[in-house]
């Protein structure tokens, strides 16, 4: 299951929905956010998104968790991948699109590097 | 340009905060229609019920209510769980399997919670444990009192049961002790 490049057209509501990640590279996400505070539309929007069947389907050990406070910190993002890195992604000036794609790019450049290295393994 | 549909189900959200004393908001991630069955019927095993909600609809009801400060829980998409009675222990018992339902906060007895402030009141012992506990504190002191006064004359009377004691052992033989007529003296 490779290739899920989600069409990106237009600047639509409908449209995060349409932005497919593949999440084999992540080993965990953690959503969190004050959900009494005002600026954390598009962090649960976020969370709304990544739990979706589609993308839950690339890869079913992936972890989700949603944190939820309430001590007015900011609403953040935090991927944990299986090689190690880390993305922050601060929610509060992002929309759900940005933090979408922003993960989707770097999934996909993990998932290349991840083939190359496959094929001068076996060549 | 409130048409029939949109008023009967602004008052069908009115009625619901009327109606009912613990109403929980939670953030509403897409589960499979099966998941959303079973947690529906456990939930209503303790009488709670689930409504899917509109933001458009609610967030116009609430913010000429005394719930505003709900407003910024309405975004994204939202589902409340209801009850005329406040199980909060046992509604987060069946949460805790559901990973796609995340609780933002709760209104109990017109009181808004916070998550956490949820999880404290589910921790809480029952009403009538805490109005015993309370009557049991109370009653302590008086209890105390009665004892306390008694404690002098209970002291004498003990201290004469032991001089009767020793007079008589001493009639039967041994000597009499001049100890006890001192330590009476000494009160």
């Amino acid at each position: 299951m490779r290739g899920l490049l989600g069409a990106v057209v237009g600047v639509r509501k409908k449209m995060a929905s349409k932005i497919s990640v593949v999440l084999r590279p992540v080993k965990s996400i953690v959503v969190r956010f004050c959900p009494f505070e005002s600026n954390v539309e598009s962090t649960r929007k976020f969370l709304g998104c990544i739990n979706h069947k589609k993308i839950q389907a690339t890869n079913r050990n992936c972890e989700v968790t949603a944190d939820v406070r309430h001590d007015g910190s900011e609403p953040l993002v935090d991927v944990m991948f299986a090689d190690g890195e880390r993305l922050i992604m601060k929610g509060a000036n992002l929309t759900t699109i940005e933090m979408l794609t922003a993960l989707r790019s770097r999934c996909n450049a993990k998932e290349l590097k991840e083939e190359q290295k496959s094929k001068k393994k076996s060549p | 340009q409130d048409d029939g549909y949109v008023r009967l189900l602004r008052r069908q959200v009115e009625e619901v905060f009327r109606d009912n004393r613990m109403i929980a908001v939670c953030q509403y991630n897409s589960m499979p229609d099966e998941d959303v069955v079973l947690m529906r019927h456990y939930l209503r095993k303790h009488n709670i019920e689930v409504k899917f909600v509109l933001n458009e609809i609610v967030r116009p009801v609430l913010s000429q209510s005394k719930y505003k400060n709900l407003l910024p829980l309405f975004v994204a998409r939202n589902i409340l769980l209801v009850s005329p009675e406040t199980k909060a222990k046992e509604m987060l018992r069946v949460l805790k399997g559901v990973p796609q339902i995340n609780l933002l906060g709760a209104c109990i007895d017109d009181t808004i919670l916070s998550r956490q402030g949820v999880e404290n009141f589910a921790k809480l012992p029952s009403l009538e444990a805490s109005q015993g506990q309370t009557a049991g504190a109370l009653a302590l002191l008086p209890s105390q009192t009665s004892s306390l006064l008694q404690r002098g004359s209970v002291h004498l009377m003990a201290l004469l049961d032991q001089h009767i004691r020793r007079l008589q052992a001493g009639e039967t033989g041994s000597p009499a002790e001049p100890a006890p007529a001192q330590s009476l003296g000494a009160h």
